[in-house]
């Protein structure tokens, strides 16, 4: 995989270099900008509201359904 | 033979950046959030000193908009966080939010809100660390509210308490009543967090009273002895 990635890439050692580098910014890029916010909040201890679905919904109390 | 091998090292890669991603998801959740949320939290409470002093009066708050400001002396000087409207997962990335609907600060009521226990810069992660007689000290855009830890007298609300995360009731307008339209005659705060760290299997719930409340031209509130405040 890795391998593969390294032959391909154009410019020699330099080149390589850089275009390795390229790709791991624009991977880490995606994973902290898009992929990790997105998961984040599924994750069971980041659920922190009280809530209940059917119940009657009272004058005063807790937030839109938050799915928990 | 050697397409075997090359499919053995490709599964190996596979697995060895799998996990790497993994590692990073974990610095994400510990570190990166608690970074943009401390950058949101500059913002908003920026926006709020701005419209302090210019004196705008923000009657239904919008969604992820800051409406006070939460000091914990308990929790150490350096304790502030911007309480943002409404309890979506937008809205509490950024700080701890309020449960729209409920009461806001000093009104007759339940002024309920939830916060990230971990994570997100983990507001209320020291949140059992509260005692009874503690004080919890609102700054809104003219005046300071000042909550005790307490229970909560006339109903069965302990000032903490462990529950099911289904159990509602303990942001009614009088809390832990199982009838929700009671109508309220005490002014009461509670907070919400996630229980045990790490897991959100129970909510660990505080409740406080109103127990002073005193326009911000006269001063500090007693509560806040030694703190310096940032004038809007």
């Amino acid at each position: 995989m890795y391998g593969c990635l390294w032959r391909r890439l154009p410019g020699g050692i330099p080149g390589k270099l850089l275009g390795c580098a390229v790709l791991l910014f624009a991977t880490l890029a995606l994973l902290f900008l898009v992929v990790f916010p997105w998961a984040g909040p599924k994750l069971p201890f980041n659920h922190v509201t009280v809530d209940t679905s059917p119940s009657p919904r009272p004058t005063s109390a807790a937030s839109p359904v938050v799915p928990d | 033979m050697s397409h075997w091998r090359t499919a053995v090292r490709g599964l190996g890669e596979l697995f060895i950046t799998a996990g790497l991603v993994i590692l990073l998801f974990v610095v994400y959740e510990l570190w990166w959030t608690g970074f943009t949320t401390k950058r949101d939290q500059h913002r908003l409470l920026n926006t709020l000193h701005q419209q302090w002093a210019h004196g705008v009066l923000v009657k239904d708050p919008p969604l992820g908009s800051a409406i006070a400001i939460l000091r914990i002396p308990r929790l150490g000087h350096k304790y502030l966080f911007a309480i943002v409207q409404g309890t979506s997962t937008a809205d509490l990335i950024k700080g701890p939010g309020h449960y729209p609907g409920t009461a806001m600060p000093g009104e007759i009521g339940n002024f309920a809100v939830a916060g990230h226990r971990t994570t997100y810069e983990h507001p209320f992660y020291n949140i059992n660390r509260l005692r009874q007689g503690d004080a919890i000290v609102l700054e809104t855009e003219n005046r300071w509210y000042t909550y005790t830890v307490e229970n909560i007298p006339g109903t069965k609300a302990r000032y903490q308490e462990i529950v099911s995360p289904s159990d509602v009731s303990v942001a009614y307008s009088v809390p832990d009543q199982p009838d929700p339209t009671l109508s309220p005659t005490q002014r009461v705060l509670t907070f919400t967090s996630c229980n045990p760290r790490y897991s959100a299997a129970q909510r660990i719930v505080i409740h406080a009273l109103l127990t002073g409340s005193m326009p911000k031209s006269a001063g500090l509130p007693p509560a806040l002895h030694g703190y310096r405040i940032r004038s809007a």
